[in-house]
């Protein structure tokens, strides 16, 4: 094993010169592995803190309408819209993990080897 | 100052147990961390449960146990705003940082941070950066522990903070991060057994309907009505704004949270603990409502003055009031636990950036040795831990908690996490960018708070320092300058030829090829030979 030598030293994280890393950013299994993580976290991203900032500027702005009964005498409107937060981060976050499983790994996996066989060909594959 | 009454000899037995079972803990640690990554990252070795109860642990501090049920307490709705911007905060975190500071990162958020710019300066910001969270984090979470336990065990309470730092230093001392995730994850347990046993207690006492928590509370709230709506605490929209944006890009700035990242084995793990930590503070958060609400509701206007003015004493004097002595000690208890496994793991950043960033780093170039880098670590954390000590025992009881970690979240969130996010997703960023983008963090953030009302208040400054002025949180202004400051610093300059490219940090961070290999420590033993290591790690396997 070569862990020594390699995690012996007090620098940063380790860089290894002996991958074409410029070819791999630009081979298609790289590509597509960002196509495909893109088009999952970024509308992610932008629908929670659309909800979140949603709630956060109700609150701020409406807080008649937050304080508002929903259904029963004691629960508000506020309240059940900070519960939907929580059930919200938690099934993005389940859906991302069963995404990354499934599709990103695999993905992130193959564009790793493709770069690996390059090195192993002497820069061609 | 806090308003709890008799000395108590249960107390003091409750947290001499915690103190006697982790430095026990630290000490079996000790002789099993044996290398720097087992120092700084338990060896990579946690896995993602295990590092996920190390996160919650890490992250739910007295602001969260004391604080927010007190701030609900007190002013009703608004503090369940902190429970849902502290949790909404982990989406960030997942979905933007996890997995890319695994893949990238060693030690440190310098690592990730330097890995393609200019190894000095951007390590200098980075550890700039890091060092002032942790300072407000750190002193307000020890000025917590003084009060805390001066109230309940009736020590005085600079000797109360004396001991609160030498029992964190010595976890560090022993047995590094590897002794530091073991105090964690036993915290998590107690914390999370403790909401659940307070918060079944206090449903039992309203028929187990938790609407009625909220009517009983609304009903035994002078505000009437008002106690179940936003702007009690929160009374400028705009502040209430700009805390929610702090807080929810905030956590994804904090040093000691993103260190841990490097505890686990590969990305897939990283992940898996991020979703741990959700569920558990998730479900923390929820149950805070019973611990708050139910505060109000069974102790009433009464507790008012005894909770003090931050009212953090309230959910003591719920214990006390709920099972009596002997369980309000076994509460304060694990508030002392919760404070200890933060500030451990704070001190144990702080130590990075001193110790592998400015050290081994910057000072001697990487030419030192890993045992020295340790032992440089461990003076660090002694050095941290004095003038942690000094500040809060001079502070003293004065500085508010709340307001310190409030002001950790905004320097994160401002200095951080922007120039971290674009060190990893902007092909363009340079080093000049780093450091206007920290520099200006830091700066607009501190200097905003200090303009602040918070800072001066008075019945003639309805604006603070400078008048129109009137935010509490920075957030709103600080976070876009930190952008703008990273921004405008990469277009300003052209750096030379890079060193290291985009690509490589680009590839890896998204792959995971090239990550940092673990040592085979795990947090119960050691894996010889058959280490679990990522496939697609270059060193050790090919």
């Amino acid at each position: 094993m070569a862990t020594t030598e390699a995690t012996r030293t007090t620098t940063g994280s380790d860089h290894h010169p002996e991958i074409d890393w410029e070819a791999a950013e630009r081979s298609p299994e790289f590509r597509e592995l960002i196509r495909k993580k893109r088009s999952f976290v970024v509308p992610a991203t932008v629908f929670f803190l659309a909800w979140y900032f949603g709630f956060v500027i109700l609150a701020g702005y409406a807080p008649d309408f937050m304080g508002r009964e929903f259904l029963t005498d004691g629960l508000t409107v506020g309240y059940v819209l900070a519960l939907s937060q929580f059930v919200m981060t938690w099934a993005l976050g389940a859906w991302y993990l069963r995404k990354a499983d499934r599709e990103f790994d695999p993905l992130a996996e193959r564009a790793a080897q493709v770069a690996l066989r390059r090195r192993d060909n002497g820069g061609t594959s | 100052m806090t308003p709890i009454a008799a000395v108590n000899g249960t107390a003091l037995a409750v947290f001499g147990v915690i103190v006697a079972v982790t430095l026990v803990i630290s000490w079996f640690a000790s002789k099993r961390v044996n290398t720097a990554t087992d120092f700084w990252a338990a060896g990579r070795g946690l896995t993602g449960p295990q590092n996920g109860f190390a996160i919650a642990g890490d992250y739910m501090s007295a602001a969260s146990f004391l604080g927010i049920a007190g701030l609900i307490y007190l002013f009703g709705f608004d503090g369940f705003m902190y429970s849902v911007g502290f949790l909404v905060a982990f989406l960030t975190v997942l979905f933007l940082l996890a997995e890319r500071m695994r893949n990238a990162g060693k030690y440190t958020i310098a690592d990730v941070l330097s890995y393609r710019l200019k190894q000095e300066p951007a390590r200098a910001a980075a550890a700039l950066g890091t060092l002032t969270v942790v300072a407000f984090y750190l002193i307000a979470q020890m000025v917590g522990a003084g009060v805390l336990i001066e109230g309940l065990v009736e020590i005085d309470f600079s000797l109360a903070v004396l001991l609160t730092g030498a029992f964190m230093v010595s976890y560090i001392i022993l047995g590094g991060m590897l002794a530091t995730s073991w105090v964690q994850i036993i915290k998590a347990f107690l914390l999370m057994t403790a909401a659940v046993v307070m918060t079944i207690w206090v449903l039992a006492k309203v028929s187990w309907n938790p609407i009625d928590l909220f009517t009983e509370a609304e009903g035994k709230s002078a505000e009437g009505e008002a106690y179940l709506k936003p702007g009690l605490f929160l009374s400028s929209p705009l502040d209430t704004v700009s805390l929610g944006l702090g807080l929810v890009l905030g956590t994804a700035g904090l040093p000691h949270i993103l260190m841990r990242f490097f505890t686990v084995p590969n990305a897939k793990a990283a992940r898996s603990s991020v979703m741990w930590a959700m569920v558990l503070i998730g479900a923390f958060y929820v149950m805070t409502t019973a611990l708050g609400f139910g505060a109000r509701a069974i102790l009433g206007q009464g507790g008012e003055e005894a909770a003090g003015a931050t009212g953090n004493g309230a959910l003591p004097l719920l214990a006390d009031n709920l099972g009596g002595e002997f369980f309000q000690a076994i509460i304060a208890g694990v508030a002392f636990a919760t404070i200890l496994a933060v500030v451990a793991g704070l001190v144990i950043s702080a130590s990075g950036a001193v110790a592998h960033d400015v050290w081994s780093n910057i000072v001697r170039r990487g030419q030192d040795s890993e045992s020295e880098e340790v032992w440089v670590a461990k003076i660090a954390a002694v050095v941290i831990g004095a003038v942690a000590i000094g500040i809060a025992i001079l502070g003293g009881e004065g500085l508010n908690v709340s307001f310190m970690v409030g002001l950790a979240f905004a320097v994160a969130a401002s200095a951080n996490f922007p120039a971290l996010l674009l060190a990893l997703t902007w092909r363009r960023f340079n080093t000049a960018g780093a450091i206007t983008g920290v520099l200006v963090g830091v700066i607009s953030s501190v200097a905003l708070v200090i303009i602040s009302p918070t800072v001066w208040p008075g019945p003639d400054s309805e604006g603070g320092l400078i008048s129109g002025y009137d935010l509490a949180n920075p957030g709103i202004i600080s976070i876009p300058l930190g952008f703008i400051g990273c921004w405008l610093g990469t277009m300003l300059t052209r750096e030379r030829v890079e060193e290291f490219s985009f690509d490589e940090l680009y590839v890896r961070s998204e792959t995971g090829l090239g990550a940092e290999a673990g040592t085979g420590l795990t947090l119960t033993g050691r894996s010889d030979g058959s280490r679990e290591a990522d496939e697609r790690e270059l060193v050790g396997n090919r």
